[in-house]
């Protein structure tokens, strides 16, 4: 990563972190002037707009201009969500997250994930919605809504980590494989990525070597993308062979987990058997 | 053969789930209230789900997806067992507040020094407003008043 690119991360994610601060709940509830929020939008958008260099855009127009409208919707709703002070406007902006994230799956390639997580996520958020109608305070009235638990600390820590894998993402670019050691090999594989399919020619595997066999047996056909021809599967289909052939056990132990998952929801939330005159109260019932 | 999923767009999908995942994370840690929490943790599901579906792609398998798959078996789990533990806590406390909960400890145990330096610590201004409105029984009719809602006081 060149020097310029280290700083320029270092300064999106300085701004990002002052604006979000400034976004954030006051640690004791104060309340913040809209001229803070103002200067807290300005600084975020300003890192958001430095951090929009660090993409490269997609090459066919269309699909660019799409990439960057459900990004940027993303990281926007994302933001929101975490600074409203009211629960039904962070439920609204998660909801804008959960669609921009749908639209970057259908992007990649992904329309099954893309449906499913429109409808899974759509519900989840209607069942949100009925508890905050049901738990939470209106209007952003409580305290804790208004307050924040050591946000300086929480942004400080997040930001750092973002800083990080900035400076671990930037250097990735395509690079060719060079003619030279081992060792310059491993180093330009970690920086370029080669793609699964691509590690035995790009270490130069002989065709006796066990690491071919290893590869052969970890990219299975049931799994690709494309079948055997070159042309690429239906997304569906695709993805329902490399469920029920290559990832059975996954699936059952999915459903497991549901089942299990039900049942502590049942029994955490079951409703008390009430106390009546002459027992034994609460804990000393159990026990007898 | 060469793929239109490039290493550039990888790039793309990997930055924009890590800065997805920092905000939820920002959220987790700083917001009180315990739905938002719920929601920013949904949030960190949701960048690494995408950066999974960006790799599964770009290695050309549907691995990824799978992998996807299961998150969203395992927040549908996660949601369902949030808000049960959300409508018990609502139930004892009567608050969505999570730091009425951070001194839970049986008793005999000595408190931590952070406890003791929060015990010392100058009691907080009440905020001008509802909320530090002394609480009187009610009795008759309310008269009318006029109520400033607590949004339109912020200058």
């Amino acid at each position: 990563m060149s020097t310029g690119q280290v700083i320029l991360a270092t300064l999106v994610v300085l701004l990002g972190a002052g604006g979000s601060y400034l976004l954030l709940p006051h640690r004791h509830g104060a309340t913040r002037s809209r001229n803070v929020h103002a200067a807290g939008a300005v600084l975020v958008s300003l890192g958001l707009l430095g951090f929009l260099t660090f993409w490269s855009p997609p090459s066919p127009f269309l699909a660019g201009l799409f990439f960057y409208l459900f990004s940027i919707g993303a990281l926007v709703g994302g933001l929101l969500t975490v600074t409203s002070r009211n629960p039904i406007y962070s439920a609204l902006w998660f909801a804008s997250v959960v669609l921009s994230t749908a639209g970057l799956f259908l992007l990649a390639g992904a329309q099954f994930l893309a449906a499913g997580t429109v409808i899974v996520y759509a519900g989840a958020i209607i069942v949100t919605f009925l508890f905050v109608i049901m738990l939470a305070q209106m209007e952003g009235k409580a305290l804790y809504d208004r307050a924040a638990r050591a946000p300086a600390s929480a942004t400080f820590t997040c930001f750092l980590l973002f800083w990080c894998l900035l400076y671990i993402l930037g250097p990735l670019h395509p690079q060719q494989a060079p003619e030279t050691s081992e060792g310059h090999a491993q180093q330009f594989a970690e920086k370029s990525l080669v793609r699964g399919r691509n590690l035995a020619d790009f270490y130069r595997l002989p065709e006796n070597h066990p690491g071919r066999a290893v590869l052969a047996h970890s990219q299975r056909p049931t799994s690709a993308l494309r079948d055997a021809s070159g042309a690429e599967k239906p997304d569906v289909a695709g993805l329902g062979e490399a469920l029920y052939s290559d990832h059975l056990v996954t699936v059952e132990l999915a459903g497991t987990l549901l089942f299990v998952a039900l049942i502590a929801a049942v029994a955490i939330t079951g409703p008390k058997r009430p106390v009546r005159p002459g027992e034994p109260a609460g804990d000393a019932a159990l026990k007898t | 053969m060469i793929d239109v999923f490039t290493l550039d767009l990888l790039r793309n999908y990997l930055l924009a789930g890590a800065a997805l995942f920092i905000l939820g994370m920002l959220g987790f840690l700083s917001r009180r209230n315990l739905i938002v929490m719920f929601l920013s943790a949904e949030m960190m599901l949701q960048g690494t789900a995408l950066t999974l579906v960006a790799f599964g792609r770009y290695h050309g398998n549907l691995t990824g997806q799978v992998f996807t798959i299961v998150i969203l078996t395992v927040a549908a789990c996660e949601a369902s067992i949030a808000l049960a533990l959300i409508v018990i806590l609502y139930n004892q406390r009567s608050s969505l507040d999570v730091t009425l909960w951070q001194d839970i400890r049986e008793e005999g145990v000595p408190a931590t020094p952070q406890m003791q330096e929060e015990a010392e610590a100058e009691p907080i201004e009440p905020v001008p407003g509802p909320e530090s409105y002394p609480i009187l029984t009610p009795a008759g009719i309310e008269p009318a008043h006029p109520v400033q809602p607590w949004l339109e006081r912020r200058k």
